[in-house]
């Protein structure tokens, strides 16, 4: 069955009425400043170049075709070329170090690391119910994901819209809510107990020792913090929303329409300040020949990616790459049109929206495409790093980390803050 | 620059008479104000040492005095004498007191490689991953053993609570596993199954499976006419059943024993029935038009195998993740193959036909394939033991009354000195909280109480006092140090009754704990710091300069084995320390034989191998592990390894670059050498006087690629006749001969021609080559490097190794008997 753009509308019930903002924020640890908030997205068959890439570079640079998709938000987003993850070498799995930008996937012996959504969640994920989303379209079922915790666990994706729906808005039940309660009290009277033989052993050491003992300490009551703080989420009501609960589409031929509803679970999520931290993962490899509006595809997702120049596949792939553009430009559009006390949506969230492969069909892992929207940057540009040598991908997370107002001086290869990109004033 | 000026600024902290009269003579001119060479300004340098940088400045100056390298020209007998001990008093005074107030090293927690050990250890579960999970460890003094690197935080503190449960919770899941013996048939594999079956993505033959019977290849079989395998019914004909493939595993390419997923962790027996096979060969294009016609396998024709083919396992993760096992050896004969392996819960198994190529998406085909066709591997299927038992570590009391006596036991061995009641009251609360409200989850409530333990300060930081170590806290350096975890039941009892102060028992012991196999865990984790080991993976050879090496897994895994196995015999045969430069043996396998020009060995086992005369594979600089990590893939720099050999190997650390000026990169292009570049770079003479000591050592390694390769021309990508071929990839390559490398230099006035040469002036330096090996051990043992104060120390325990020519057992000996060691 081919779904009709009205029955996609339908489907996506979500994106039908604007939320009552103002009223479904919640009250809860009221801070001094607005929240900020990154989307990171992975389409893990990327974007054909010719069409993606802008000619030109600079301030005034040229909109690419797809790029002409997202003109109304010209001066929300900058688009980046010649940048890529360093020694992320040319293979599928370099998808899941997407947000890792852990060296050599495909080598025996490779081990990933913390991914920058979970990374930013060890500081920041208290101050939500959910410390991070981990969202996913099509994904092979819980083989691949953009986020990894610290201890090397994979996270896997949640791919059902309306499950999501239910963890943000429906109400657990009373012993649910109670094992969870007694799980975080438990590693806070651990915390409290260790914190008080550190008091007793701290007693007779002197100078750097004691120094050392008492960053324990803090670590230690920090941590405590942070569980009281989780243990009064789980006491709280979830918020209200107006919007309802999706229908998941049970074809994975709909891929666009999960696209789309992913888009709006992720925008409702963030309105209500469910999360901070959304990662969002489009498993096209793992996708048949998908629906798309306007044009009969032929080939599975990834069979179409191996083109070999062949002209009938590179019109269908800029089809769906066209779809990608609008799907994203509709995310933009709402976000900016969401208004918080402090302002847009978009100028408090990051988006993030690329690709592991520059080029799907060759494998290739350089000259990967990027697009950066909102967060408050000074957007309306196209960074290009030209030459042999990409510039490191990884000092984009960095800036992001940086936003967020966590410090970290830099994030797995990078080698400092992302050049060229500066805050709105 | 005035004096005044100088007695003005420093006033905060004046230096003594002698020192600013010495100063102002000689040194201020130059060194004074905000433009001095080195950015060391004396105008703004406080003469005192509390401050750690301070305090090593003063030290370098005091050494450039005293060698007479500073300062320059005809000034340098001015109150040389008197200066130096007018530095020396006071920076030595400051030192001693401070050692006697606080003891030279810091306080410190475990690091990530001790914690892995020590909760292995403690839980009986080696299978345990655990490092990884937990935050990178901070560095100072090049190793992760020093309290002022070692930082907690939140994050470090939310991922032991975690680390610790999980582990817990695995050991129980594993203990109630039950050993089973399963064979899983290659034909049942799904992967290899739809690897037979072409498909969209796997049309090529390049890729694919062939069934086979014996060494016969069965059309009937692939073109499923007949059943997939005969079953059970005939177990005689279904033993001879394979899938053979000409092609490695690789993504896009990637196979695995899927109907296999470890139910639990633990050790587990795994064989192989596998083999390797001949596929013959027919020229035709493929089914896709942009290919042209090369040598392709003929899905209908193999024969018996002609090659030894290497085959790695390894255990595959959702996700991704490989963790490698173990490597064997297919021969033509079909064979049974068993290795011993510790696998996780989940863990799939993925073989990888390691010398065969690793197709990627563009291939020609296999650089191995011809007219006479091309080696394959065959599988016929996997047996799987276990997990086998072992003795589990006893955790869950049968009833509540014995929960006591378990944690006391449990504190017992988790901390390194007897417990205090006040601890084991706090984990018992820990542990009666959720027994109070339901008596029956006793399990759960150990696990509380335990994790409790795991993330408290006595398990997680080393305490030492200052002064003479007390015996648990010698015995933990001691077992820290040798095995790189906790001490053991016997180092327990000797801390306890204090008997392991005696010199002689101390020697005894340390002499057990080297002897064990355990002490593996102390040079790895030494390797992985010293010479950056654990970072051989971190560059890729250019898949179009060096072909040959790119995606060859199983030769940096050789590598790699190659030193830890060097080192290890070092010290197990207390062998001189010269030999870090010069030895007349090493360690290969047949593919290192191979990559380095050797006469071959078979197979892919490593083994001792006596050199032959001359060669300069000898020692440690030429290993391809050393050379690959000291390069970036596509280039050697000299001024990087030249740098490296004299901070790592000689402990005679450059001074860093200065700010601004940029470093030399080698030029791909083939117009210009780097050795071309650099002696423009040394003309001037500010930039050759370091560069004539960093770089020699350099120049010695030019001779080797950046993979260890022996090389006498360059390889270019515009300049130089073309060489071309297919790579491990599948791929055409086309790189150029350069120009030729120059490996000759002169290192501190001794002229060498070559590598080897310089090998053997090396070698000569054995008292340098001791006394900066000695300090990285006292780093490593101690968290503390070597002080000011205490160089006359280090010089006694080398007059003590000296005898023995420095040799490396020696050398631990006298460290671990010197004060360095038993005092804080």
């Amino acid at each position: 069955m081919r779904l009709t753009r009205r029955s996609l509308l339908r489907a996506s019930g979500v994106a039908l009425g604007l939320p009552l903002l103002d009223a479904m924020r919640p009250a809860f640890a009221a801070e001094p400043t607005a929240p900020r908030r990154m989307l990171a997205i992975c389409n893990n068959l990327g974007l054909l170049s010719p069409g993606f890439f802008p000619k030109t570079a600079g301030r005034d640079y040229e909109l690419s075709p797809y790029l002409e998709q997202l003109k109304p938000y010209r001066d929300d987003f900058t688009v980046f070329s010649g940048v890529s993850h360093p020694d992320v070498d040319g293979s599928h799995n370099s998808e899941v170090c997407f947000l890792t930008a852990a060296p050599h996937p495909s080598n025996g012996g490779f081990r990933n690391t913390i991914s920058l959504d979970q990374f930013l969640a060890e500081h920041i994920g208290v101050q939500t119910r959910f410390s991070s989303l981990t969202l996913g379209v099509n994904v092979s079922k819980s083989q691949r994901s953009l986020s990894w915790t610290g201890s090397g666990v994979m996270i896997p994706c949640e791919d059902s819209a309306a499950s999501i729906y239910k963890r943000l808005f429906i109400q657990g039940s009373a012993e649910e809510i109670e094992r969870q309660i007694e799980r975080l009290r438990l590693g806070q009277s651990i915390m409290d107990s260790v914190a008080n033989e550190a008091k007793s052993l701290g007693r007779d050491l002197g100078g750097p020792d004691r120094e050392r003992l008492d960053q324990y300490m803090t670590g230690v009551r920090e941590l405590e913090r942070r569980l009281v703080l989780a243990q009064a989420w789980e006491r709280k009501p979830k918020p209200q929303t107006q919007a309802k609960a999706p229908i998941d589409p049970s074809e994975p031929r709909a891929y666009m329409a999960k696209v789309r509803l992913m888009y709006d679970i992720a925008r409702l999520a963030f309105e209500t300040d469910s999360t901070r931290l959304i990662t969002l993962f489009l498993d096209s490899v793992n996708s048949p020949a998908i629906d798309v509006e306007g044009i009969a595809i032929t080939d599975g997702y990834h069979n179409l990616s191996h083109h070999g120049r062949n002209e009938s596949k590179l019109k269908q792939l800029e089809a769906i790459d066209l779809w990608h553009m609008r799907h994203l430009a509709e995310l933009l559009g709402k976000l900016k049109g969401a208004n918080e006390p402090s302002g847009n949506l978009l100028d408090r969230t990051m988006v993030l929206y690329g690709s592991n492969f520059g080029d799907a069909n060759k494998h290739t892992t350089n000259d990967m495409p990027v697009i950066f929207a909102g967060g408050g940057f000074k957007h309306g540009q196209h960074l290009a790093f030209p030459g042999d040598k990409n510039y490191p991908l990884p000092n984009l997370f960095t800036s992001m980390i940086e936003r967020m107002g966590v410090d970290a001086k830099r994030f797995a290869s990078s080698t400092g803050l992302f050049r060229g990109l500066e805050l709105k004033s | 620059m005035t004096p005044l000026l100088l007695m003005l600024l420093a006033q905060a902290a004046p230096p003594p008479a002698p020192v600013a009269g010495f100063l102002n003579q000689n040194c201020i001119g130059c060194h004074g104000g905000p433009a001095a060479p080195m950015g060391l300004d004396f105008t703004t340098l406080e003469f005192q040492f509390s401050n750690q940088e301070a305090l090593s400045r003063w030290v370098r100056i005091h050494d450039a005095v005293r060698s007479g390298s500073m300062p320059p020209g005809a000034a340098k007998t001015l109150n040389r004498e008197e200066f130096l001990a007018a530095v020396a008093a006071p920076i030595t005074a400051f030192e001693k007191t401070r050692a006697a107030n606080l003891g030279r090293s810091v306080l410190r927690r475990l690091n990530r490689y001790e914690y892995e050990n020590t909760v292995r250890d403690l839980l009986g579960a080696p299978w345990l991953q655990l490092r990884d999970g937990l935050p990178e460890d901070g560095i100072a003094h090049r190793f992760n053993k020093s309290g002022e690197a070692l930082d907690i935080s939140h994050v470090q503190m939310a991922r032991y609570l975690d680390t610790a449960e999980q582990a817990l919770r695995d050991v129980l899941a594993a203990q109630a596993a039950r050993p089973k013996v399963n064979r899983y048939y290659a034909r049942d594999q799904r992967r290899m199954l739809n690897r037979m079956r072409y498909s969209p993505f796997n049309n090529h033959p390049e890729r694919a499976m062939i069934p086979i019977l014996g060494f016969e290849a069965q059309p009937d079989v692939l073109r499923e006419t007949v059943p997939l395998t005969v079953g059970a019914a005939k177990p005689e004909v279904r033993e001879l059943e394979a899938f053979a493939t000409p092609a490695g595993t690789f993504n896009g390419n990637d196979y695995s024993w899927d109907q296999f997923t470890a139910k639990a962790a633990g050790r587990y027996r795994l064989r192989f029935n596998a083999y390797s096979l001949w596929i013959h060969s027919l020229w035709e294009p493929l089914n896709n038009k942009n290919r042209p016609p090369y040598w392709r396998p003929n899905r209908d024709k193999t024969e018996r195998g002609r090659t030894l083919e290497p085959l790695s396992i390894y255990a595959l993760r959702p996700g991704g993740e490989k963790r490698y096992l173990a490597t064997m050896d297919l021969v033509a004969e079909p064979k049974v193959h068993e290795v011993e392996v510790y696998l996780l819960k989940g863990d799939s198994i993925s073989p990888d036909a390691a010398r065969l190529f690793r197709s990627r998406p563009g291939f020609l085909g296999s650089p191995h394939a011809s007219q006479e066709g091309m080696p394959g591997v065959a599988y016929r299927w996997m047996e799987v033991d276990g997990p086998i038992a072992s003795p589990p570590a006893q955790l869950i009391p049968a009833s509540v009354e014995q929960v006591p006596k378990y944690v006391k036991d449990f504190l017992a061995r988790a901390l390194r000195r007897p417990h205090s009641e006040a601890e084991f009251q706090s984990a018992m609360k820990i542990v009666n909280a959720r027994l109070a409200k339901d008596p029956t989850q006793l399990a759960e409530a150990m696990i509380d109480g335990y994790t409790a333990i795991l993330c408290s300060p006595a398990f997680l930081y080393l305490e030492e006092s200052p002064g003479a170590l007390s015996g648990p806290a010698l015995a933990a350096r001691l077992s820290y140090f040798l095995w790189n975890t906790a001490p053991d039941e016997e180092l327990r009892r000797l801390a306890g009754d204090g008997s392991l102060k005696n010199a002689a028992v101390l020697r005894a012991q340390t002499e057990r704990l080297l002897s064990s196999s355990r002490s593996q865990q102390f040079l790895n984790a030494f390797l992985d710091y010293w010479l950056d080991l654990r970072k051989v993976n971190e560059n890729t050879p250019d898949q179009i300069l060096y072909p040959e090496y790119y995606l060859d897994d199983l030769l940096t895994e050789s590598a790699e084995m190659q030193t830890r196995l060097f080192f290890a015999h070092l010290v197990e045969k207390n062998l001189p320390v010269a030999s870090l430069a010069q030895s007349s043996f090493t360690f290969l396998n047949s593919h290192l034989a191979q990559h380095y020009g050797l006469p071959a060995v078979e197979g892919s086992a490593m083994r001792k191998v006596v050199l032959p005369a001359g060669s300069a594979r000898g020692g440690l600089l030429t290993h391809a592990s050393i050379l690959k990590l000291t390069a970036n893939g596509t280039t050697t720099s000299p001024v990087l390894r030249g740098a490296w050999v004299m901070e790592r190997i000689l402990g005679m650390p450059p001074p860093p670059p200065p700010p601004g000026v940029g470093a030399v990169e080698p030029d791909t292009r083939g117009a210009t050498t780097i050795r071309e570049q650099l002696d423009k770079h040394r003309a001037n003479p500010a930039c050759a006087a370091c560069h004539r000591k960093i770089d020699p050592p350099g120049f010695a390694l030019e001779s080797f690629d950046v993979f260890g390769g022996a090389r006498s021309h360059y390889r270019s990508t515009e300049e130089g006749p073309a060489v071309s071929g297919l790579g491990k990839n599948g791929h055409v390559f086309t790189f150029r001969t350069g120009k030729p490398v120059d490996a000759s230099g002169d290192f501190f006035g001794k002229p060498f021609r070559g590598i080897e040469e310089f090998q053997s002036i090396l070698a000569k330096d054995e008292r340098q080559l001791a006394r900066n090996l000695a300090s990285q051990w006292i780093v490593y043992a101690t968290g503390a490097p070597v002080s000011f104060s205490n160089r006359p120390q280090l010089e006694a325990i080398l007059d003590k190794a000296q005898r023995d020519r420095y040799g490396l057992r020696t050398l631990i000996h006298e460290i671990v008997q010197s004060e360095y060691f038993t005092r804080k």
